[in-house]
């Protein structure tokens, strides 16, 4: 999320976002390669082991670097409608406050993530014994830590736009539905 | 006491605009402190990464991906020229293409706000430019693209599966004919608009012309052939069907020429953002569920409703409004994740079955999409439209009456859901 007023905190969001969209797109494609071969597959009467363990571990994966990319650009569900509703000070206190219990359980998440990290030393997947499992839990302490610095650095524009009364649904909708005439303008 | 408290704080963080899960996650969390002290935390890692990796769930990417694949893709343009060379001859022909393509388009695609937005900017402004008022053409789009999440493939039907474990393949068989007659419904109101406002007719039917849009959409249709034929035939699973889905929609653009890397790296972005943001709701909700769990919360709320009525009728009419209120202001997603997995020891103990209590709730969830403040699908179409969201509601009351009706009909006559998935699987 960008704001005019931030710009180089808008050039260094823009930066983390195509990080982010990089690393997710690819985990897409991942996870369609992968999905896509072992139907195909498993309809010619073959069907691999790892399948089901790997295909999960990449929705997780998609999970939690999607959902960085998400809170950078606030897309994550939400119900502002209170929020909006309330005089400016209270929803200035009442939005820190919100981010501040964002980041507590994002922070309570990288930490547990770790410890478990710690315990799983030496372990592998069921079916690829040469992947350990560290590398794929990986994803819980650097997912929440990805989080945390994405709901910081979208914070100052995310503050602007609530404290001007402008909805972040609404002005997602309208991003989309402007895309989408673009599409059209293109086809035309 | 301690529950109370719990669903007060989660009330108040949804209230402060906390993404719903992480409202959820941390309601877990506060859960896991008060009953098993903070040595209990590493939960959170491991529940986090279990919720996430549910498998059932990898078919909501794919089906996300097709779906955008295809509107990326230019199928949308064929449907509308095939659906209008069908039924645009009719009064008020625009608005009856609408509902028409609506249908089709819920056949590919799993989410009715990317379905309205990519439908409404092609066939709003040209209602407009027809005659139709922006209010009637905003609530058509609105009403019957939120119809659409009942027929297959679905991804709050996906969700509800995963929820209650039943099967994701019956349920969408059961959204066939409840979406059959939603549809009918909206045309016929639509129809009564028509006549009563005079709205235009489209061309006249043409065999020919009739041939050569469906020749043109022919690609096309594999799509649901590929994911209803394959389904219902027991030839793949819901996951598979999914998979399949994506490599037809990248076959069938790049057939038709329009698919160009741009619109796919958009197609794979937003498809990769839709999931993430459901599916961290989901492993919120095996944190949350760990809490509910162990408080028996599910059991105490089956229990005490039971003491009021054993009668089916009657627990459906209680979860019918029930439902229908938390509409108001939840996410049909959200929705799905924070209740059914309290609701369903009721449902099993009052001997209803899961799946038709499925269609039930997602039908539900279709007309919370149309009641502001949290309208995903209506604010969609009032933006497309340009149109102010409580004009466009004045209007939509009627479409809105139709799926209340379905809903209805659904509900207390469980076979019109349910005959299609008794002739199938039982």
């Amino acid at each position: 999320m960008e704001h005019a007023s931030y710009p180089v905190l808008s050039r260094i969001n823009r930066l983390i976002s195509q990080i982010l969209e990089w690393i997710t797109i690819g985990l897409m494609i991942l996870l369609t390669v992968t999905v896509s071969f072992a139907v195909i597959a498993r309809l010619m009467g073959e069907s691999f082991s790892w399948y089901d363990e790997v295909a999960a571990i990449m929705l997780a994966w998609i999970t939690y670097y999607g959902s960085a990319l998400a809170a950078l650009h606030r897309r994550h569900i939400g119900f502002d409608t209170v929020l909006l509703a309330m005089p400016p000070k209270l929803r200035i206190a009442a939005l820190l406050a919100g981010e501040l219990i964002v980041l507590t359980f994002f922070f309570l998440m990288a930490r547990a993530g770790l410890q478990v990290l710690e315990v799983l030393a030496g372990d592998t997947l069921v079916s690829l014994t040469w992947v350990p499992i560290q590398f794929t839990q990986s994803v819980i302490p650097i997912g929440a830590l990805l989080f945390m610095l994405a709901q910081i650095l979208s914070l100052p524009a995310y503050l602007k736009l609530t404290s001007a009364g402008i909805s972040l649904e609404h002005a997602e909708i309208e991003e989309e539905v402007e895309t989408e005439l673009e599409k059209n303008k293109d086809r035309a | 006491m301690l529950i109370g408290a719990i669903f007060i704080a989660m009330l108040v963080m949804i209230c402060i605009n906390i993404p719903i899960a992480v409202a959820l996650a941390m309601c877990g969390v506060l859960g896991l402190l008060m009953t098993e002290g903070s040595g209990s935390l590493v939960t959170i890692a491991l529940d986090m990464y279990d919720g996430s990796t549910k498998f059932s769930l990898i078919a909501i990417p794919m089906f996300v991906l097709a779906g955008a694949i295809m509107n990326a893709g230019g199928i949308t343009d064929r449907l509308i020229n095939f659906v209008s060379s069908i039924i645009g001859f009719i009064r008020g022909g625009l608005a009856m293409v609408n509902i028409g393509v609506s249908l089709f388009f819920a056949e590919i695609s799993g989410s009715a706000v990317a379905d309205v937005a990519a439908m409404g900017s092609i066939l709003i402004p040209q209602m407009k430019k027809r005659g139709y008022s922006k209010e009637f053409s905003a609530a058509v789009t609105s009403s019957s693209a939120s119809l659409a999440i009942i027929i297959p493939p679905s991804i709050p039907m996906i969700l509800y599966a995963a929820s209650a474990n039943t099967s994701v393949e019956q349920l969408f068989v059961a959204g066939l004919v409840p979406g059959l007659l939603g549809a009918a419904g909206l045309m016929a109101v639509a129809y009564f608009f028509a006549k009563r406002y005079n709205f235009p007719t489209e061309a006249a039917f043409n065999l020919p012309r009739l041939r050569e849009t469906f020749i043109d959409a022919l690609p096309a249709f594999t799509l649901p052939v590929i994911i209803l034929g394959g389904i219902f035939g027991g030839y793949v699973t819901a996951t598979e069907a999914a998979g399949l889905a994506v490599l037809a929609a990248l076959v069938v653009s790049a057939w038709y020429g329009n698919l160009n890397l741009r619109h796919l790296r958009r197609a794979m972005l937003d498809g990769g953002i839709q999931t993430a943001v459901v599916m961290l709701l989901v492993a919120a909700s095996v944190l949350m569920g760990g809490f509910l769990t162990r408080a028996q919360i599910p059991q105490q709320l089956a229990e005490s409703i039971l003491s009021i009525t054993t009668q089916q009728w009657a627990i459906l009419l209680i979860l019918n409004f029930f439902f229908l209120i938390i509409g108001f202001f939840l996410h049909s997603a959200a929705a799905i994740i924070l209740v059914i997995p309290i609701v369903i020891p009721l449902i099993t103990a009052a001997g209803i079955d899961p799946v038709h209590f499925g269609l039930v709730v997602t039908l539900n969830l279709a007309i919370g999409q149309q009641t502001p403040p949290v309208a995903s699908v209506l604010i969609t179409a009032c933006s497309v439209a340009r149109a102010n969201i409580w004009a466009v509601s004045k209007v939509n009351i009627w479409f809105v009456g139709v799926l209340l009706a379905v809903l209805m009909l659904c509900t207390y006559l469980p076979a019109i859901p349910m005959f299609l998935v008794e002739y199938f699987y039982r």
